[in-house]
């Protein structure tokens, strides 16, 4: 059965077009697959990204909104970088890039290492972190001799799958130093300490411990307000 | 347990602050009608946590009444009617209390493990036959982890993984149906597992350095007698990246689950009650901290 798409946006029936668009936005966000890139649970988090992309579609499509999508999705067309409109192309062509990025890596490691042992073992072992057999993988891992940057880099994604943050981190980490002008590692790095700081940007923990007013900021504030306005020969606070 | 998953109390709402009160007595009234009096002693706030947690998947209206009870017998207080997930949460609570006495008794021959595992045998027994899988497989990370700890495993990673797989098994509930919500269930409990057992090393350091016992952050940044301040100063950093990145992974599966109910109260402890905890023993406010004031 499929569900009610207001319910799957978390909004009332009836909501705007901006609500509805706002909605979706804030889930787009919460499920994105960049945040889910080294979680087990990726794949309920993609079902859930379906079903929000769907619900989406449907509202857009039935609620009059009929020329607004369309205005919106000719804009996502048209600018690949689109912060606006819909998060479903942008995800397809995210996809569409990793695919292209894999087969051309694979092209890369045959060209540089020809069909030897170690690169075909690199390959398995990258198959199965993308499959999340991590056991295979790490058996893998343990096989193999040469270990440079790309080992380093896969052997951190099976920490991280497993929760060994600490470990996974300073693996990547290494893998970053060896090869700095690789993309992906770096790319893998700032991933992590994105989610990381990420985690207090929630609107729960934010709005209670950074934006409340209190007497101390109040008194920095015009403190700088009194130092700015002396520097240009004036005064606010008249004793200091 | 340890007793460090607690809500952001200036946070929750009266309201939320009840329920959530309810849901504590409610599990201590479930442990005294199962197992006895003295059991109930044994309640800690990380049980409650799974209870409401659990409770929070199912679509069951909450409902409630006021009642006395030993503890407070002056004022009736409002409490949760129990389910299963309150039972379930009960055989558990018995199950851990009686292990972690057990360990202090073999460990450091303590009066409290002594009679308290002594005084648990029997509801333990119960409990043991309700649940024997995940009382064996409870018992299996236990050893996994008194091995490690033998060994002085020098990898804060690889000591946290015992009892963070046995908080996958504690939270992998079998009264769940839905293979995914269980699935999800249990990556919140591993990475809740993680954080809890670190928290509590980085809780325990000074502690562990006066009496010189084993303590994963000590042998994996190399203690080297200097002052404790400075090697906590040292270490920070790289806790705060692992932990926080713990509290992420629970985030994210939790936004995952379907939440049904109690949404306010899980939302505080998630998302401010842990953080809130985490900042506040990293910079030394601890409650082992306090006590050596």
């Amino acid at each position: 059965m499929k569900k009610n798409p207001y319910k799957v946006l978390g909004i009332k029936e009836g909501a705007s077009y901006d609500e509805i668009k706002r909605a979706y936005r804030e889930l787009a966000k919460k499920y994105h697959p960049d945040k889910y890139r080294n979680n087990p649970l990726a794949d309920l988090a993609d079902e859930k990204m379906r079903e929000i992309n769907e619900a989406y579609e449907t509202l857009m499509k039935n609620a009059g909104g009929a020329y607004q999508y369309q205005q919106d999705y000719d804009q996502t067309y048209e600018n690949s970088n689109a912060s606006q409109g819909s998060y479903s192309q942008q995800y397809q062509q995210q996809q569409q890039q990793k695919q292209q990025q894999q087969s051309s890596s694979q092209y890369q490691y045959q060209y540089q290492y020809g069909y030897d042992d170690e690169a075909e073992l690199e390959r398995q072992a990258r198959m199965y972190v993308n499959n999340g057999n991590l056991a295979e993988a790490q058996r893998i891992l343990d096989k193999m001799r040469n270990r440079n940057a790309s080992w380093y880099y896969l052997q951190g994604l099976v920490f991280l799958r497993r929760g060994w943050y600490d470990r996974g981190y300073s693996s990547i980490q290494k893998a970053v130093n060896m090869d700095p002008s690789n993309f992906e590692y770096r790319n893998a790095l700032n991933n992590l300490n994105q989610q990381r700081a990420g985690y207090r940007q929630n609107p729960y923990y934010r709005n209670t411990y950074h934006q409340s007013p209190d007497m101390c900021n109040l008194c920095v504030n015009l403190w700088c307000a009194d130092t700015c306005c002396e520097c240009m020969g004036g005064d606010l606070i008249g004793c200091c | 347990m340890f007793g460090y998953v607690e809500p952001d109390k200036p946070e929750l709402k009266i309201r939320e602050f009840d329920v959530f009160r309810g849901y504590y007595c409610s599990l201590c009234k479930t442990i005294g009608k199962r197992y006895g009096q003295i059991p109930r002693l044994s309640l800690s706030y990380d049980l409650t946590f799974l209870y409401i947690l659990l409770d929070a998947t199912s679509a069951f209206p909450l409902g409630g009444r006021r009642e006395r009870c030993i503890a407070h017998p002056m004022k009736k207080r409002f409490r949760v009617f129990s389910n299963i997930f309150a039972e379930y949460a009960s055989d558990m609570n018995v199950i851990l209390t009686y292990y972690s006495l057990k360990d202090k008794w073999d460990d450091e021959k303590s009066l409290l493990g002594g009679t308290g595992s002594l005084a648990l045998k029997m509801a333990f027994n119960k409990a043991r036959k309700l649940h024997p899988e995940k009382c064996s497989a409870i018992e299996g990370y236990l050893k996994d982890l008194r091995t490690l700890e033998k060994n002085k495993c020098d990898s804060v990673d690889e000591a946290a993984e015992p009892f963070a797989s046995l908080m996958r098994e504690l939270f992998e509930c079998g009264h769940i149906k839905d293979e995914s919500t269980r699935k999800t269930l249990g990556w919140m409990g591993y990475n809740l597992g993680r954080w809890i057992y670190l928290i509590d090393a980085f809780d325990d350091l000074s502690k562990d350095i006066k009496h010189k016992s084993y303590n994963p952050i000590l042998c994996q940044y190399d203690f080297n007698g200097e002052d404790v301040e400075s090697f906590k100063e040292r270490v920070r950093k790289a806790l705060n990246f692992n932990l926080t990145y713990s509290l992420s992974e629970i985030e994210k599966a939790y936004s995952l689950l379907d939440i049904e109910k109690n949404k306010g109260i899980l939302d505080n402890i998630l998302y401010s009650g842990l953080i809130v905890k985490t900042d506040a023993i990293l910079q030394g406010r601890g409650k082992n901290e306090k006590e050596s004031i």
